[in-house]
């Protein structure tokens, strides 16, 4: 019998190199799979376990999907050590993704802090899709250092992209960088802006997501147009197991994506 | 109102033979008697060779148990075949109200939401329930300060009352009618003098049961919600959380607990599954996400957690506290933490 939790049998096609230690593994599902942006999987190694992942690829690839991983522990480990062809489980797609329709004719300001960028990819190739119903897309990305920068290849690709603004930093230089150096709030100052109609959507670790949240509040973000990425333990991916519990919500199914209004009251958000 | 019948010891026994045709019977039996110590009950599988009687109170599992169990193969893995297989008809006496009130939660999570679990629905549908009232109490016991009544008033297929030398039969699904109609010979309709005897007696255990209460003062269920929001930072949890060793056992003891993890494994003959299995919130781990970041860092966060869920959360969501008052947590816990001493302390 099927049940809720049988995976569908997806094939490792290809592991692409990103940085030390990020991968993007393209799996190729066995049974038709499509997911909208901003919604996540639930990633299975048979005998290991599984994990929840954000796709990064763009959800109008109906063939193949992209995760991006970073080398984090049990599963991720063993991961970044598999080869291509072995069968992994995927289930899902879980959770509310980006509210795509809220975004039409706004300023789209997004945020992305190392792998966090993995679901803003699928995201911004999502916008790239229909760029007339945006006003303008601009993009910050904050990596550690420029070995950690991911998708290097795509992202020099997209300064020709029309009507996005991009600019990157990286927490500490070297010698071959060129760029920006400091986190990535240091370039969150005089945005290209119409403060009126903007929304943000952030995405890295909890503590670049805090101090980005203070830092768009400060610049005149209202608390309903900060979008977060939430990130809490979780198992079953669909509200019945009860780990990613946060004030009223469960992360998995009310979420990932919350507005700052949504979570402001509610304490220990960044925990 | 449905009709009430009324049957003896004998017509039951019958019962309980023909039933047992058709379901796996689970029947209350001491677990063993200790002198000067409370009886404790279990669910047999058949009917006590000793005899049949009706537990005055609730068993130690809760019901959970035969819906939810504490571990289950929850899928396949790939090529997974549509053989469903037989599943078992199951019938359960001598469920008690709290049980019954504490069903609602897990029914929620497990048939509610996004999607629901199809081998819970299964369980619960294969499962006749025949609930009876609390003829007593236990020390723990602390039902009426939630909201539940001692005795079943929904919840049920039938509801077996004990008065004098029968019981009074209540009728509380399809399901439940059904099978009377089928084995009508074995019920009589009851009196109205039976109903006032059987009203009677509810009467008296609930005041013997709130007069217990009264000199506990555990803090009123529709007050606890807010209790939550100001105590957020008391230092009840610092305090409460000393003795606690982290066993879990609070969690898995709880009628209203449904938090589980999924993880693989393979089957004695090789065969590799998800297998879902009861997880705590007391662990440390519970929360732990990669690289080691910790929400639940601490004890106190924790046992904070285990009162949040039930009185903040639930509330928000199902209007009523997720706790039942069976007091299971109480008696389980080697801390000695007693959930109703946690939210007196929150009151003060
Ligand atoms: C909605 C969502 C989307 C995510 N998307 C990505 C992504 O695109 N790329 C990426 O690299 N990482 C992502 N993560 C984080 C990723 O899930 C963890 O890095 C991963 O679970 C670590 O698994 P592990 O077995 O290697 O780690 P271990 O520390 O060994 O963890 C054991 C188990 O605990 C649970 N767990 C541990 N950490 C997390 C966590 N952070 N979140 C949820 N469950 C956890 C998982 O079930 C995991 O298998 C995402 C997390 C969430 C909640
Ligand atoms: S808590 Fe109430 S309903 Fe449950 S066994 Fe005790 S007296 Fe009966
Ligand atoms: S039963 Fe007591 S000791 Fe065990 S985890 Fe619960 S509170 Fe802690
Ligand atoms: S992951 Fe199970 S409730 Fe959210």
């Amino acid at each position: 019998m099927k049940t809720l939790y049988t995976p569908i049998e997806a094939v490792l096609e290809d592991v692409i190199v990103e940085t030390p230690t990020i991968k993007t593994f393209v799996l190729r599902p066995k049974e038709k799979f499509s997911f909208t942006t901003g919604q996540f999987i639930e990633l299975t190694m048979p005998e290991i376990g599984e994990a929840p992942f954000t796709p990064s690829s763009d959800p109008n690839l109906k063939e193949t999907i992209d995760v991006t991983i970073m080398n984090a522990g049990k599963m991720t480990s063993l991961l970044h050590q598999a080869s291509k062809k072995i069968s992994l489980g995927i289930r899902g797609p879980y959770g509310k993704g980006y509210p795509l329709e809220k975004f039409t004719g706004k300023d789209i300001l997004i945020v992305g802090g190392g792998v966090g960028l993995a679901p803003l990819r699928s995201l911004l190739l999502s916008l790239f899709a229909q760029m007339h119903k945006y006003n303008r897309v601009v993009l910050r990305y904050g990596a550690r250092s420029p070995d950690d920068i991911i998708y290097k290849q795509l992202l020099p690709k997209w300064k020709n992209v029309k009507g996005l603004d991009m600019m990157i930093t990286v927490d500490k230089g070297n010698p071959a960088w060129a760029g920006h150096v400091g986190l990535v709030t240091t370039i969150l100052n005089d945005l290209p802006l119409d403060m009126q109609k903007a929304v943000v959507i952030v995405c890295g670790p909890p503590i670049m997501m805090k101090f980005a949240t203070l830092k768009l509040l400060e610049i005149g973000f209202k608390p309903e147009d900060i979008y977060l990425s939430m990130e809490k333990n979780m198992s079953c991916g669909l509200g019945k197991c009860g780990h990613c519990r946060i004030g009223p919500y469960y992360i998995c199914k009310d979420g990932p994506v919350f507005t700052y209004e949504q979570l402001k009251d509610l304490h220990d958000i960044w925990d | 109102m449905q009709e009430k019948y009324l049957t003896d010891q004998t017509a039951l026994l019958d019962f309980l033979k023909i039933l047992s045709q058709e379901f796996r019977l689970f029947t209350p039996k001491i677990k063993e008697s200790v002198p000067n110590k409370e009886d404790d009950y279990i669910y047999y599988q058949g009917v006590d060779p000793a005899g049949f009687r009706f537990n005055p109170y609730r068993v130690i599992d809760p019901v959970k148990t035969f819906f939810t169990p504490a571990v289950e193969k929850a899928a396949a893995y790939f090529n997974v075949q549509d053989s469903p297989g037989v599943p078992v008809k199951v019938a359960l006496f001598g469920v008690k109200s709290c049980d019954l009130h504490a069903l609602i939660f897990q029914d929620y999570v497990f048939l509610e939401g996004l999607a629901e679990d199809a081998l819970y629905r299964q369980r619960r549908e294969n499962t006749l329930i025949v609930s009876s009232d609390c003829a007593d109490f236990k020390e723990v016991c602390f039902c009426l300060a939630m909201g539940v009544k001692p005795y079943p008033e929904k919840g049920f297929d039938l509801n077996l009352s004990v008065l004098n030398d029968g019981y009074i039969v209540s009728i509380g699904s399809s399901k439940g009618e059904e099978i009377i109609n089928k084995h009508r010979h074995l019920f009589v309709s009851a009196k109205d003098s039976q109903l006032d005897g059987l009203r009677q007696k509810r009467e008296n255990l609930c005041s013997r049961l709130n007069e217990r209460l009264r000199s506990l003062n555990i803090p009123a269920y529709d007050s606890l919600q807010r209790l939550m929001h100001q105590g957020h930072d008391a230092e009840t949890w610092k305090n409460f959380m000393r003795t606690c060793v982290e066993c879990g056992g609070c969690n898995f003891i709880c009628s209203t607990c449904h938090c589980f993890l999924l993880a693989d494994r393979k089957d004695p003959s090789g065969e590799l599954n998800k297998e879902k299995s009861w997880d705590a919130c007391q662990y440390a781990a519970f929360s732990r996400v990669a690289g080691g970041a910790n929400p639940l860092k601490t004890r106190a966060q924790r046992l904070r957690n285990r009162f949040l869920k039930k009185f903040d959360f639930f509330v928000t969501h199902m209007k009523m506290p997720a706790c039942c008052g069976c007091g299971r947590c109480i008696e389980v816990c080697p801390g000695k933490i007693d959930i109703r001493e946690v939210l007196k302390d929150l009151a003060l």
